[in-house]
């Protein structure tokens, strides 16, 4: 076991591990990241101080992607996660198995930014400062996408941080992460109703917000444009 | 001309988007329900809200499925919070990370045996009471073995603790020690950024006699060379932080 550390100079050679005996890389631990999330998780109970690390690395885009939607301004995404994380590495042993590890990461997330968002109502009422600087920041790394698909991802973003709250949570849990409306409405510590209330008037103000998306989605049809531009008209009346 | 705002369909008293969203989500009462989608039916500029409402919660369903890659700095952080935690954690319970243990060998040797008093200190430290309490076994433990962890949390220090504790850290540690939420190291890495030499190797939250400041270790002009800096306002997110105190340690072990 021993054998893979330099035994001869490295007192440290000794110390006690619980996990895979694995090679050692300058890198980092291999073997680890051909694991699933069940067995990371089991290692990290079980004393691994690597592992969680490596589902925090796994996961991380993901959960940065929530975070960034329904808190809208980077530093406090930032904030949320460090503390969801640091939850969910501490509170570990009580992940039920029969879930899945993304299932359960991602409900401490969502609830971490939640908190966030109740905090930031009681301090202030106003809503989130414009910042066009941050725009690019929100949308990340330039190198990693496509233009096309950064510009509706800063569309979407912008759009989001337009809208109440209140109804962004509800629309990103819902239409964005896909949970159903009760599981949103435990989530949200509200009643079904008011979710697809928040949702159905969270749309209604989104609509004209990203009304372009369709248009260049639908492609083809461009004989629609004039009487969309009208449909618009109505729905800001 | 649409452009007008002027309905096309001028017969019809258009339904407001929020009613059509409305009747997506079935919330609209029976009777008001049937007249909705009765108008629906009959109205094109009506029908096509409706089928655009239905369409963004589809684009939204696409949208959401994507990731979006975290920025390097939180990711570095939040890197370092994750590693932070296993030392701590390792640090109670005797195990330690293989990176940890490659990375910094001369570090865990004393810390499995100073266990004991690691495990007092971070009791100490995690209830927030090490200096509030000022009991003499606290005060012993913080004393006789204050590098046994890397410091966490907000850190209480009088001014003249600041030099000492930061060269104890900075010799315990052979990477830069960024703690604090992310609003605190984007106001320590302004602040250093408008200094000579910005390379930042310390970033601490702390009470410096019992205001709330942030510590900060730039690199000095040796490697063995820190300049300390006591910044207040950064703190409440704030985006420029104030220098209250500074001071030069150098590094015995670099």
């Amino acid at each position: 076991m021993t054998a893979h550390l330099d035994s001869g100079t490295n007192p440290s050679a000794q110390l006690p591990r619980i996990g895979l005996d694995e090679p050692v890389h300058p890198g980092g631990p291999v073997g680890y990241d051909q694991l699933d999330d069940h067995e990371l998780l089991r290692l990290h109970v079980a004393g691994n101080p690597d592992t969680f690390g490596i589902l925090v690395k796994r996961h991380r885009d993901r959960m940065w992607a929530v975070a960034i939607r329904t808190l809208g301004e980077p530093e406090e995404a930032a904030d949320a996660l460090q503390e969801a994380f640091i939850s969910a590495f501490r509170r570990a042993d009580s992940f039920r198995g029969d879930a899945k590890v993304t299932t359960w990461l991602h409900r401490i997330v969502v609830n971490a930014c939640l908190d966030r968002i109740r905090r930031r109502q009681v301090r202030q009422a106003d809503p989130l400062p414009e910042d066009e600087d941050r725009a690019a920041e929100l949308a990340g790394p330039v190198e990693e996408d496509a233009a096309e698909v950064r510009e509706r991802r800063l569309d979407v973003l912008n759009a989001l941080k337009q809208i109440n709250s209140d109804q962004r949570s509800a629309l990103v849990l819902v239409d964005m992460e896909g949970y159903s409306i009760e599981e949103a409405a435990a989530i949200l510590g509200c009643a079904p109703g008011t979710v697809k209330s928040r949702c159905a008037r969270g749309r209604a103000r989104l609509l004209p917000l990203l009304r372009h998306w369709q248009t260049t989605r639908g492609g083809s049809d461009d004989s629609d444009l004039p009487s969309k531009t009208a449909a618009e008209s109505v729905g800001t009346e | 001309m649409t452009e007008s705002g002027l309905p096309t369909s001028e017969h019809l008293e258009h339904l407001d988007t929020d009613t059509i969203a409305d009747l997506l989500e079935n919330l609209l009462p029976a009777t008001e329900a049937h007249s909705a989608r009765e108008h629906v039916k009959a109205c094109p500029d009506c029908q096509l809200t409706y089928d655009a409402l239905l369409e963004l919660s589809e684009d939204l369903a696409d949208e959401g499925r994507a990731d979006i890659p975290m920025p390097v700095d939180v990711a570095e952080h939040l890197d370092a919070v994750i590693r932070a935690e296993a030392v701590m954690r390792s640090s109670t319970v005797g195990v330690h990370s293989l990176a940890q243990i490659r990375e910094e060998p001369h570090r865990h040797m004393p810390k499995l045996f100073g266990a004991a008093a690691a495990v007092v200190l971070i009791a100490a430290i995690g209830v927030g009471v090490v200096m509030a309490t000022k009991d003499r076994a606290g005060e012993n433990a913080a004393n006789t073995n204050p590098t046994a962890i890397q410091p966490t949390g907000v850190v209480s220090l009088s001014t003249a603790q600041i030099a000492p504790q930061v060269q104890k850290w900075l010799e315990n540690s052979s990477t830069p020690l960024l703690n604090g939420s992310a609003a605190e190291l984007t106001c320590a890495r302004t602040f250093a950024a408008a200094r000579p030499n910005p390379v930042v190797r310390l970033v601490q939250p702390a009470k410096v006699d019992g205001t709330r400041a942030t510590v900060i270790g730039l690199q000095g002009g040796s490697p063995r060379d820190i300049e300390v800096y006591v910044l207040t306002g950064c703190d409440g997110g704030g985006s420029a932080g104030t220098s209250i105190y500074d001071t030069t340690v150098t590094l015995r072990n670099r």
